[in-house]
C-alpha cells in the first residue's frame, strides 16, 4: 500500500492557515507595538523601550492590578466555600439532600446569562437613588440609609466580587460535585462503618482526593479573573474605572488605552504585562498544588 | 431527546439563515442609498432625512450611535471604509480632531466652494468647521449658547418675580445664584439638579483652549473655581441628586421627585420629594430636552441669563472623504444647512436656533415660544452667541471634561481634599495623553 | 443524571442502619434545606425583580419597589424598540454563534483527526506549538488583531468573530485526546480496504464516533460566543451588526436607558429567551460541565 501519512497535512492545514494569520501573526504584531508609539492613524514611530519603562513606573497599572487581585479574591474565596459547603452537604450520605438536579440547575443559571446583561441590570439595581436592591433593603429594614454602592470604592469593588461569586458559584458546584461523584463510595462506606463524622469525612477524605479538580478550579478562574473586564467597563460610571479608579481592572484600562485614548503601543505593552502576570501566577499556583498534592500522596502510601 | 435536540438546533438555523436572507433584500429595493451616521435622531425626527427621500428619490439609511461611543465606532469605519456613512455628523467635542485628519471632504475646494457662503453664518460656527489650515470640512446649521431655563411658578413664589431679566439679574453672579438657592431651599425647592450643571460656565468664562498650542495643559481660574461652586452647592444642598441624563433628571423636569432617595414613603405628601427649580441648558436642550419630558409644565418655563455666557454641544456634518456619493452627500449637507426655505421650516417646527443668518434675521423678531410662556428664545440666544469662541476648543475637549468631571465630582463628595482632586486631574491627563505638560 | 442515580441510590443502602441520631439529623436537615433555599433565591431574585420592573413606568421604578407587576409593559416595549432593535441583535448572536459552532466543532474534528491518524514529519512540533499558543489569552493579540482586519478591510464584518473558530487549540486537543481512546485502526484498514478515500473515511467513520466529543465541545464553544463581548465591540461598530453583548452594552449609553422600566425590558429580553432555552437543556448542559471538567 502507498504511503498516504501525508494526506495528514491536508488535514491539519485549515486549521494552521487560520490559526497562523488570525492568532499568531497578532500576538506578534502586538508584540511589535510594544516598541512603538501608534495612535492607530498613520505610521507606528519607533521608540524602543519608553513603553516598558513607563508601564514598571505606572502607578495607574499597578492599582489595576491590585483592584483585580481584590475583586477576583474575596470572589474566588466566597465562592469556593459556597460550592465546597454545598459539595460536602450533598455527598453527605447521612442527609439525603433531594433535589440535586434541581438545585445545581437554578445555581448555574446566573453563570448563562450574558455578561453584559448582568452588569447592565446590576448597575441600575444598585444605584443608590432608584435601585431596587437599595429600595427592597430600605423596604426589609436592613438599612436605614440607602448605599452608594457604586460611588464608593469599598462597596463597588465588594459589589462587584459579590456578582462575580452570584455569577459563578453554581458553576464551581457542579465542576466539584463532578469530582465529588467521581471519588469511590467505598471510601464513604468505610468512612460511615469506622464511625467518621462528616467534617472528617470531608476534610480527610473528599478534599485530599479532590485536588486536581480544585486546581482545575483555581486556574481557570484565575485565568478569568485576570480578564476581568465587562462588568467594571459596564457598571463604572464612564466606563473609567470609577469610583476613584477601584474598579480599573488590567483588561480595562488596556482597552481605554487603546480605544479611548488611542495610545495603541502602551495598550500593546499592557496586554503583554497582563500575559507575563498570568503565566507566572498560573505556574507559581500550579507547582505549589501540584508539590502539596505529591506530599499528600507520598504520606497516603 | 436527541431527536428534540436536533429539531431544536434546524429550527434555529433556518430561522437565522431566513432571517438574514430577508433583511438583505430590505435594503435593495433598487434606489441609490446614502448613509449618514449621527449621534442624535434629530435629523429623523423633524423630517429632513423624509423631505430628502422624496426630493431626490433616494433612500436614507441613518445610524444612531450614543454619544458615549460614537467616536469609537466612527473612527475605524473611516479609517478603514469598512462600512464608512457618505455622511456624518460630529459634535463640538470631536470636531477639532476630526477637522485635523482626513476624514472630512475639503468643502472649500471645487466643486462645493463653500468658502463664498462665509458671511451667512454665526462667525464662531463657521469657524469650528474649519480645519487648520483654514478649509471648511464641515458646517453646521445650529449655534448652541447656553442660558438658564427656569420654572417660573416657583420663581413667582419664592424670587417675587418671574421676569427673565431681573432674574438674569440674580443670577448674573455666583454669590446671586447661591442666595437664590438658599431662598429656594426654605422653600422646599432646589436650585439645580445636581453640581454637574454648572460645569459650562467654568468653560465659558474665559475663553482658554485646554491645551494650548505648546501642549501644555491650561488650567484656567474659572475652572479651580469650579471645584469651589460644585462643593457649595452640595455642601449646602442646593441640588437634588437628579445626575444629568439619569432617569430622575428627566423626571425632575415634570414635576417633584424623590430627594435623597426618600423613597420610604411614598405618599404624595411626603416631605422627602423636592422639586428642581432651575436646569442650565443651551438652545437644543429646549427641544430635545426639556419638551421632550414636560407635560404638567408646559408653558411654565422662563429663560434667563446665567454668571457668564457659554456654549454647549452642536452638530456639524460634512461629507466623507471617501463617499462614492460625494455630489448626493453634499446635497444633504447643503439642504441641511445652506437650504433657505428648508431651515425656515425647520426653526419653526423645532425651534432649533440657527447660524444660518438669511433665515435668522428673518424670524427672531417674530419668534414667541409658547413653552417659555411666550418669551423669545431667538432673540435670547442669538445675543449670547456673540460671546463664544471658537479658539477655545481643542480636540481634547471628550475626554479631558470626562476627567475633570469625575475629579471634581470626588472632591464634592469628600473623598478628597481640593488639592488631591487637581493633582490627580493631573495626573490622569497626563496619564491620557503622555505627550501633554501639566502644570 | 448519571450522578444524582447513584448517590440516590447508594443513600438508601446506606441510611437504614443509622437510625438513633435522627431526630438531631433532621433539625440539620431543616437547616440546610434552608440555605439551600435562600441561595436559590439569590440566585434568582436579581431576575424576578428585572421582570417585574420590566413592566413598571419609569416614575413608578423611581419612586419605589414593588413585589406586583405595573401595566406599562408595552409602552416599555414601544420606547425601547424605537431606538434599539433588540430582536436584531438576537438574531446576529444566534448567526455568530451558530456559525463558530459548527466551524470550529467540524474543523477542529478535521484537525484532531490529521494528528491522530497519521505520521507526518514535524506532527509533534507543530501539535506541542498549538498547545503553547493555547495558553495565550485572547487579550494578548487584541491590538494585532485589530490591526490585522482593518488592512484587511473586514472591520465591522462577521469574519473577525468567525473565521478563527476554525482553529481552536483547545477543542482540537480535547479531540485528539478522545480520538486517541475511541478509534481503533483496524476500523480505518477497513474502511481503506473498501477503497474509501482519507476524507470519506472522516467523516463516515471518525466524525460519528467524534460526536459525543464534539457535542461536549460544542456547548462550551456556543456559550462561550455567546457571551464574547471585547472581540465584537471592537470589531463591529455599525448598530445593525451588534451581537447582544455588544447591544447590551450599546443600551446602556443610548436614549433608552432615559426609561428605567424600557432599560429593564430590554435586558430581559436578552435574558429570557435565554433561561427557557436552559429550561430544555440544563440537564445535558451541566451533564457536559461535569463530564469535560473531569475529562480535563
Amino acid at each position: 500500500m502507498k504511503n498516504i501519512n501525508y494526506k495528514g497535512y491536508y488535514f491539519i492545514a485549515p486549521f494552521f492557515i487560520v490559526f497562523l494569520i488570525f492568532n499568531v501573526y497578532p500576538v506578534f504584531l502586538t508584540f511589535y507595538y510594544t516598541f512603538t508609539q501608534y495612535e492607530g492613524y498613520g505610521k507606528p514611530t519607533f521608540i524602543g523601550l519608553d513603553n516598558y519603562a513607563r508601564i514598571i513606573t505606572d502607578t495607574y497599572f499597578l492599582e489595576a492590578f491590585m483592584n483585580t487581585w481584590k475583586i477576583w479574591g474575596f470572589n474566588f474565596i466566597l465562592q469556593l466555600g459556597i460550592a465546597l459547603l454545598l459539595a460536602a452537604l450533598f455527598s453527605d450520605l447521612r442527609f439525603r439532600i433531594k433535589g440535586l438536579g434541581f438545585f445545581r440547575a437554578v445555581f448555574y443559571l446566573p453563570n448563562l446569562i450574558t455578561v453584559s446583561s448582568v452588569a447592565l441590570l446590576f448597575g441600575i439595581m444598585l444605584d443608590w437613588q432608584y435601585g431596587s436592591i437599595n429600595q427592597l433593603l430600605l423596604n426589609i429594614g436592613i438599612i436605614s440609609e440607602p448605599i452608594h454602592w457604586l460611588n464608593q470604592p469599598f462597596t463597588a469593588q465588594l459589589s462587584v466580587s459579590l456578582i462575580l461569586t452570584w455569577m459563578w458559584f453554581g458553576f464551581t458546584f457542579i465542576v466539584i460535585m463532578a469530582g465529588v461523584s467521581g471519588i469511590s463510595k467505598d471510601y464513604y462506606e468505610a468512612a460511615l462503618m469506622d464511625g467518621a463524622n462528616s467534617r472528617q469525612t470531608f476534610t480527610k477524605i473528599t478534599m485530599p482526593l479532590l485536588k486536581p479538580i480544585l486546581l482545575y478550579v483555581l486556574i481557570t478562574s484565575l485565568i478569568g479573573g485576570l480578564q476581568l473586564f465587562e462588568l467594571p467597563m459596564l457598571m463604572s460610571k464612564n466606563g473609567l474605572g470609577e469610583p476613584e479608579g477601584s474598579l480599573n481592572t488590567m483588561v480595562l484600562y488596556l482597552y481605554n488605552q487603546a480605544f479611548r485614548y488611542n495610545n495603541y503601543g502602551y495598550a500593546a505593552t499592557i496586554a503583554y504585562a497582563l500575559f507575563l502576570i498570568t503565566v507566572i501566577f498560573s505556574a507559581v499556583t500550579f507547582k505549589s498544588m501540584y508539590r502539596d498534592a505529591k506530599v499528600m500522596k507520598n504520606r497516603g502510601e | 431527546m436527541k431527536k428534540f435536540f436536533i429539531v431544536c438546533i434546524s429550527i434555529t438555523l433556518m430561522s437565522v439563515f431566513a432571517a438574514g436572507c430577508s433583511s438583505d433584500s430590505e435594503s435593495s429595493s433598487g434606489k441609490d442609498v446614502l448613509k449618514i451616521w449621527s449621534f442624535t435622531d434629530e435629523l429623523e425626527k423633524y423630517g429632513a432625512v423624509e423631505k430628502f427621500e422624496e426630493e431626490h428619490g433616494i433612500e436614507v439609511e441613518l445610524t444612531i450611535v450614543p454619544i458615549a461611543d460614537y467616536p469609537t465606532k466612527l473612527r475605524p469605519a473611516l479609517e478603514s471604509g469598512v462600512g464608512a456613512p457618505d455622511v456624518f455628523t460630529g459634535e463640538v467635542a470631536f470636531i477639532k480632531q476630526w477637522t485635523e485628519r482626513d476624514y472630512w471632504e475639503n468643502l472649500s475646494a471645487e466643486p462645493y466652494n463653500v468658502d463664498e457662503w462665509e458671511d451667512d453664518y454665526v462667525p464662531y460656527v463657521f469657524d469650528l468647521g474649519k480645519d487648520p489650515e483654514g478649509n471648511v470640512k464641515a458646517l453646521s446649521w445650529q449655534t448652541t449658547p447656553g442660558g438658564i431655563f427656569y420654572r417660573r411658578s416657583i420663581a413667582n413664589e419664592v424670587l417675587g418675580t418671574d421676569d427673565p431679566e431681573q432674574v438674569g439679574e440674580m443670577f448674573s453672579t455666583w454669590e446671586g445664584l447661591f442666595e437664590a438657592g438658599e431662598k429656594l431651599k426654605q422653600a422646599g425647592y432646589r436650585l439645580f439638579a445636581d453640581e454637574g450643571a454648572i460645569r459650562w460656565f467654568a468653560r465659558g468664562v474665559d475663553s482658554q483652549p485646554w491645551v494650548n498650542e505648546n501642549d501644555e495643559l491650561i488650567m484656567t481660574d474659572a475652572k479651580v473655581s469650579y471645584f469651589e461652586q460644585a462643593k457649595i452647592l452640595r455642601e449646602n444642598d442646593y441640588t437634588a441628586f437628579a445626575p444629568e441624563w439619569s432617569p430622575s433628571w428627566f423626571a425632575s423636569m415634570d414635576g417633584p421627585i424623590a430627594y435623597n432617595g426618600g423613597w420610604e414613603d411614598v405618599n404624595e405628601e411626603s416631605k422627602d420629594k423636592t422639586e428642581v427649580f432651575a436646569y442650565p441648558l443651551p438652545t437644543w436642550g429646549l427641544h430635545s430636552v426639556l419638551k421632550e419630558n414636560a407635560e404638567a409644565t408646559v408653558g411654565d418655563w422662563g429663560l434667563a441669563t446665567g454668571p457668564n455666557p457659554y456654549f454647549w454641544g452642536g452638530t456639524w456634518l460634512g461629507v466623507y472623504k471617501d463617499s462614492k456619493k460625494k455630489d448626493l452627500a453634499f446635497e444633504f449637507v447643503k439642504m441641511m444647512t445652506h437650504d433657505e426655505e428648508f431651515l425656515t421650516n425647520w426653526a419653526n417646527e423645532t425651534g432649533d436656533v440657527l447660524s444660518f443668518l438669511p433665515v435668522t434675521d428673518k424670524i427672531q423678531d417674530t419668534v414667541s415660544e409658547d413653552f417659555l410662556s411666550g418669551q423669545n428664545n431667538y432673540k435670547f440666544f442669538l445675543e449670547q452667541a456673540k460671546a463664544i469662541d471658537a479658539n477655545a476648543v481643542t480636540k481634547y475637549d471628550q475626554e479631558i471634561d470626562t476627567l475633570l468631571g469625575t475629579h471634581v465630582q470626588e472632591y464634592v463628595d469628600g473623598k478628597k481634599s481640593k488639592e488631591e482632586a487637581v493633582q490627580d486631574f493631573y495626573k490622569a491627563v497626563k496619564n491620557a495623553y503622555p505627550n501633554i505638560k501639566t502644570p | 443524571m448519571k450522578t444524582q442515580n447513584v448517590l440516590k441510590t447508594e443513600n438508601q443502602m446506606i441510611h437504614t442502619p443509622k437510625k438513633v441520631k435522627n431526630s438531631k439529623n433532621k433539625t440539620i436537615k431543616i437547616i440546610i434545606y434552608v440555605l439551600l433555599i435562600v441561595l436559590t433565591i439569590i440566585s434568582v431574585i436579581p431576575f424576578y425583580m428585572m421582570i417585574i420592573n420590566a413592566t413598571r413606568s419609569n416614575k413608578e421604578i423611581i419612586l419605589g419597589f414593588s413585589f406586583i407587576p405595573g401595566s406599562s409593559l408595552i409602552d416599555n416595549y414601544k420606547t425601547m424598540i424605537e431606538y434599539v432593535n433588540i430582536w436584531v441583535g438576537f438574531r446576529n448572536s444566534l448567526f455568530v454563534s451558530v456559525c463558530v459552532t459548527l466551524l470550529s466543532g467540524y474543523f477542529s474534528a478535521l484537525t484532531a483527526f490529521g494528528f491522530a491518524v497519521y505520521q507526518f514529519k514535524g506532527k509533534n512540533i507543530l501539535f506541542l506549538f498549538m498547545l503553547i499558543m493555547m495558553m495565550v489569552p485572547g487579550q494578548l493579540g487584541l491590538i494585532g488583531f485589530y490591526e490585522l482586519n482593518k488592512f484587511l478591510g473586514t472591520l465591522d464584518t462577521y469574519i473577525p468573530l468567525i473565521i478563527p473558530a476554525i482553529a481552536s487549540p483547545f477543542v482540537v486537543f480535547f479531540l485528539r485526546q478522545y480520538l486517541s481512546s475511541t478509534l481503533h485502526p483496524s476500523l480505518l484498514e477497513a474502511a481503506r480496504m473498501d477503497g474509501a478515500g482519507e476524507l470519506r473515511i472522516f467523516h463516515t467513520v471518525a466524525l460519528p464516533i467524534m460526536m459525543p466529543a464534539v457535542a461536549t465541545m460544542s456547548i462550551f464553544t456556543f456559550i462561550g460566543s455567546w457571551n464574547n463581548y471585547l472581540v465584537p465591540l471592537v470589531m463591529l461598530f455599525s448598530p445593525d451588526k451588534f451581537t447582544l453583548p455588544v447591544l447590551m452594552g450599546f443600551l446602556k449609553g443610548s436614549q433608552v436607558a432615559e426609561n428605567l422600566g424600557s432599560l429593564y425590558l430590554g435586558i430581559a429580553i436578552s435574558v429570557v429567551p435565554i433561561m427557557i432555552a436552559f429550561l430544555f437543556f440544563s440537564k445535558y448542559i451541566i451533564n457536559n460541565i461535569s463530564a469535560g471538567s473531569i475529562k480535563e
